[in-house]
């Protein structure tokens, strides 16, 4: 037996086993070559433990971190950032196994695990992943058991089944905790793992983008309504406006992008609803025409976006209250007409000609408007996921010769159109529809419903929004993109697995549809559970709070739970029996310090013999207090713990001060 | 009452010389109503013990010899036919007293060892279908050598559990051998060694002991001495219920002897050895003589508060 204790091979197998099960769902962010250094440290790890190898030398050792380093530093072009740190300590995580010698390195290494088990969810926090690391916390678990028992446990299982069966007991406290620990806010801010990879829209537009982001599935957005959802027709979901056109993209002036919100004017009733929004990157938020809401740091933008003043780098839950008949800018200065009126100096001369035909015609802009819808209605539009390519002039281009075109062809040439016949008008990017999720009562917008609409603008009335797609293809406004493009069979042609290609197949949409309920459940109900929800929850089943009360009763509460478990640990209601033994025990302290020590098997009576022996001085009350005990504890003499501690007392002074114990 | 006790204790000193422990123990089980085995070489005053306490506490005194050939109606008596009056007259043998010294019983076949044990156990005979009592007080010294084995049948644990003690004498001190020399045969002291109590007298004694008070301190302790032979790996086997109870009466009765109406753990820590010497082996030698190391662990380690 060596002088530090081995680790149990049980340990060593749960840890390896755990090991695994840390790295799979980091796989996705990790370089591959840390994968083929698991393999190596285990493989090493494994000949260690039958004696075939030898641990790593210190050469090595400083070697292999150097050169791990310097991976991480390649693959990640940094050593800081949440990125760099979880390789880095992923790497540590998997290097500590063949450095691993004691127990106590080998509960280092749990320790770690577990912290690298609560990293994953900065990447990801959906339902499958947090579910999925139960399963290292268990096999981490069954480790930490392992370690604890005699190397010669032979079955595997036992801590298994032990390490389940602490986690199902751990259950009700992590409720408790979950539902009443106070959120607080961060500390230190995190800088998240990037996310320039999320598809979204963008803040300009050119012909094909919207087409482009309709062939991703990803969701965009859930919205969760207080009572029944407006009618599909109704669904615009507001992200950003476009004022400025340069020949064939559309973008943002910069003085929308920095001016709050013009004067409105709410009217009708207003929808309310709740939503979570997935991460974008961008700092918009989704809202049905016109969008309020109480979030922190959020504004009304004067092209009536709402905007975030830092991008949704996480899941975002909002409440909006919308107000769709309300009354929007009805006045504008000139410089503001002016700028939703531009248009580079040349270009599409048809287009035009063809405004200034239009706008000869019909004096008033409404009628004007009319007319270009009725144009997109009557003559031979067609509606495509695959428009044919436009040139330079790509209005024209797309106005008079293709004539195919996807939402944003439509939008963008009626805004030109009616600028260049006078109508000030703008460009909206945003979402339209969406599936509605019956059973959960919420609608969830994938990037497939991405659509671009037009807004026009009239003196006293303000801002109006027309949807020429609607001309062309009513259905993708009513029933949604996939009748839309029907004939064409190009609903997400490039993602054959996707579960809503197949939504026609009965039993299967009802299982996507319960478990995107569950999806939905898990990221209303646990992720979004956040201050506001809590303190909302709380308030339910409590009454008005508020945040101070709040603490108060959690204060109070925690001090509650902790009593209880005191009171059980410490069993005060025993104690009268057991006041002769604490007495007892001060009175062994006493005379420890003055050297003379009780050994276990010694009696009351025979100990005191011996310190009378040893202090003689004291001889009259270390008697005193031995027979007042022995009479008290086992001659049936009534407990008089007042008259112990008398004789103790005495016995104290009656001793020279010592603190500490004689040797 | 109990300075006659203390007056018994004297006389049998008198005679036993540098022996008080072991006198103490010997009255502590007859007191405790149990029985006593020896285990000494010949020649150590096992004989002069037994007799001592017979006459003083007035009890009369019968000895069987162990051989191989001793039959259990030699220890219990047989019926003979009478030609008088034409029947059997039942001739009690030599258990029917009151204090029986089985002298070097791992002698006699275990046949005859377990007509004593049994009696021993239930207080009564029972020969040819008829139930007789045996005297009241009824106290059997058992004596056993340790050293010749040839011939002997040494006793199964399971009768080793029905003595309440076993106690060896050991040799005398150097002063007390000398006034042993120095002094009177002690065979020829014997017989005037008057009685101190009478049957009544040690009756109510024997009565007095169960009434001494075991405070529930002093039982977790004898608990706490049990659960150890069960659970520490160095014990062959554990104490059985018998044994804590044994332990009890014992340590009652050692209190009770010295004036107490309640017992301590110094009570249970001075009958232990005795008391449980003889009931435990180690694991690493099941049918050694362990008992003593055994029974020094359990002194020194388990916590006697």
């Amino acid at each position: 037996m060596s002088a530090v204790q081995a680790i149990p091979r049980i340990s060593l197998l749960w840890l390896l086993v755990a090991q695994v099960l840390v790295i799979i769902p980091h796989l996705a962010h990790l370089p591959l070559w840390i994968v083929a250094l698991w393999l190596v440290c285990a493989g090493w790890r494994v000949q260690i433990y039958r004696m075939r190898a030898q641990y790593p030398a210190t050469w090595l050792k400083s070697g292999l971190t150097v050169g791990i380093v310097g991976g991480v530093y390649l693959s990640r072009g940094s050593l800081i950032g949440l990125d760099a740190g979880v390789v880095l300590l992923i790497a540590a995580f998997i290097l500590k196994l063949v450095e691993m010698r004691s127990r106590r390195d080998a509960l280092v290494l749990i320790l770690l695990g577990f912290f690298a088990v609560v990293t994953v969810y900065l990447f990801d926090d959906r339902l499958t992943t947090v579910a999925f690391t139960l399963l290292p916390v268990t096999g981490l678990l069954a480790a930490l058991i392992g370690l604890q028992q005699s190397p010669l446990q032979q079955s595997p299982w036992q801590p298994l089944r032990l390490a389940a069966s602490l986690l199902a007991q751990a259950l009700p406290l992590m409720l408790l905790l979950f539902l009443f620990f106070p959120r607080f806010g961060p500390l230190w801010s995190l800088p998240m793992p990037d996310q320039r990879g999320v598809t979204g829209l963008s803040d300009s537009m050119a012909p094909n983008d919207i087409a482009e982001l309709s062939r991703s599935d990803a969701l965009a957005f859930r919205a969760s309504f207080e009572g029944a959802p407006p009618p599909r027709n109704q669904q615009y979901w507001r992200a950003l406006t476009f004022d400025k056109f340069e020949g064939r993209r559309w973008s943002q002036s910069s003085e929308v992008r920095w001016t709050s919100a013009p004067s409105w004017t709410p009217a009708g009733e207003p929808i309310r609803y709740r939503i979570i929004m997935e991460a974008s990157s961008k700092p918009w938020l989704f809202g049905i025409d016109l969008a309020t809401t109480e979030l922190e740091r959020t504004r009304l933008m004067s092209d009536f976006r709402l905007e975030r003043r830092e991008p949704v780098d996480q899941k975002l839950v909002y409440r909006v209250t919308s107000w769709p008949q309300a009354l929007r800018e009805p006045t504008m200065v000139k410089p503001a007409i002016r700028r939703v009126l531009q248009l580079p100096a040349d270009g599409n001369p048809r287009s035009r000609a063809w405004a200034q035909q239009l706008k000869d015609q019909y004096p008033d802009p409404q009628a004007l408007v009319q007319a270009v819808l009725q144009h997109f209605n009557r003559e031979p539009y067609f509606y495509t996921l695959r428009p044919p390519p436009v040139g330079e002039n790509s209005i024209d281009d797309f106005l008079f010769d293709t004539r195919r075109g996807f939402c944003e062809h439509y939008a963008g040439a009626t805004a030109f159109v009616l600028r260049a016949a006078g109508v000030p008008a703008r460009v909206v990017t945003g979402y339209q529809g969406g599936e509605l999720n019956v059973s959960g009562n919420y609608i969830q917008v994938r990037q497939f419903d991405a659509h671009a609409w037009v807004e026009y603008w009239r003196e006293g009335t303000g801002w109006t929004s027309v949807d020429p797609t609607f001309q062309v293809a009513p259905q993708r406004i009513e029933q949604g993109l996939e009748q839309a493009l029907a004939g064409e069979q190009s609903f997400l042609e490039n993602s054959p697995l996707s579960l809503l290609r197949y939504r026609h197949i009965g039993w299967l949409n009802d299982l996507r549809m319960s478990w995107e309920n569950l999806n939905y459940g898990w990221e209303r109900w646990v992720l979004g559970y956040q201050q506001g929800t809590q303190l909302e929850v709380l308030q339910k089943w409590f009454g008005r709070l508020d945040s101070g009360d709040f603490v108060l009763a959690l204060v109070g509460g925690g001090g509650a739970v902790l009593l209880l478990v005191a009171l059980w640990l410490f069993k005060p209601w025993r104690r009268e029996r057991d006041v002769h033994q604490r007495l007892y025990l001060r009175f062994e302290r006493l005379l420890a310090r003055h050297g003379v020590q009780r050994q276990p098997g010694e009696g009351a009576r025979a100990f005191a013999q011996r310190a009378e022996l040893a202090l003689p001085a004291q001889l009259g009350h270390i008697r005193a207090f031995a027979d007042a005990f022995e009479a008290q504890r086992y001659g049936g003499a009534p407990s008089a713990p007042d008259h112990l501690q008398c004789h103790l007392r005495a016995l104290r002074r009656a001793l020279p001060i010592r603190l500490l114990r004689r040797d | 009452m109990h300075t006659k006790l203390d007056a018994c204790l004297d006389a049998v000193n008198q005679i036993l010389l540098g022996k008080e422990p072991q006198v103490r123990l010997a009255l502590t089980c007859l007191l405790a109503r149990g029985h006593l085995l020896i285990e000494d070489l010949p020649g150590m005053g096992k004989t002069t013990l037994s007799h001592a306490l017979a006459n003083v506490l007035g009890l009369n005194f019968q000895r069987i010899q162990f051989t191989s050939d001793l039959l259990p109606g030699d220890i219990l008596g047989t019926s003979v036919f009478d030609k008088d009056t034409g029947l059997f007259v039942f001739h009690p043998g030599p258990i029917f007293a009151e204090l029986v010294l089985a002298d070097e019983i791992n002698r006699a076949t275990p046949k005859s060892q377990s007509a004593l044990l049994e009696a021993m156990e239930e207080g009564q005979v029972t020969i040819e279908g008829a139930t007789r009592p045996l005297p009241e007080p009824f106290f059997v010294i058992a004596t056993q050598n340790p050293v010749s084995q040839g011939g002997t049948f040494a006793l199964p644990e399971s009768q080793l559990d029905r003595f309440l003690m076993r106690l060896s004498l050991g040799y005398p001190a150097k002063a007390a051998e000398k006034a042993l020399l120095l002094g009177e045969a002690r065979r020829e002291m014997l017989p005037r060694l008057d009685a101190v109590l009478s049957h009544e007298q040690l009756a109510a004694l024997q009565a007095e002991v169960p009434k001494v008070r075991a405070s529930d301190a002093v039982v977790d302790y004898v608990l706490r001495l049990v659960e150890a032979t069960r659970t520490q790996p160095q014990f062959a086997w554990g104490l059985s219920p018998r044994a804590s109870l044994a332990l009890l009466a014992a340590a009652r009765a050692w209190a009770f002897l010295a004036q107490r109406d309640y017992v301590i753990p110094e009570d249970v820590q001075a009958v232990l050895p005795s008391v449980v010497g003889h009931r435990l082996r180690e694991r690493a030698d099941p049918t050694g003589h362990g008992g003593g190391t055994l029974v020094q662990w359990l002194l020194r380690e388990v916590p006697a508060l």
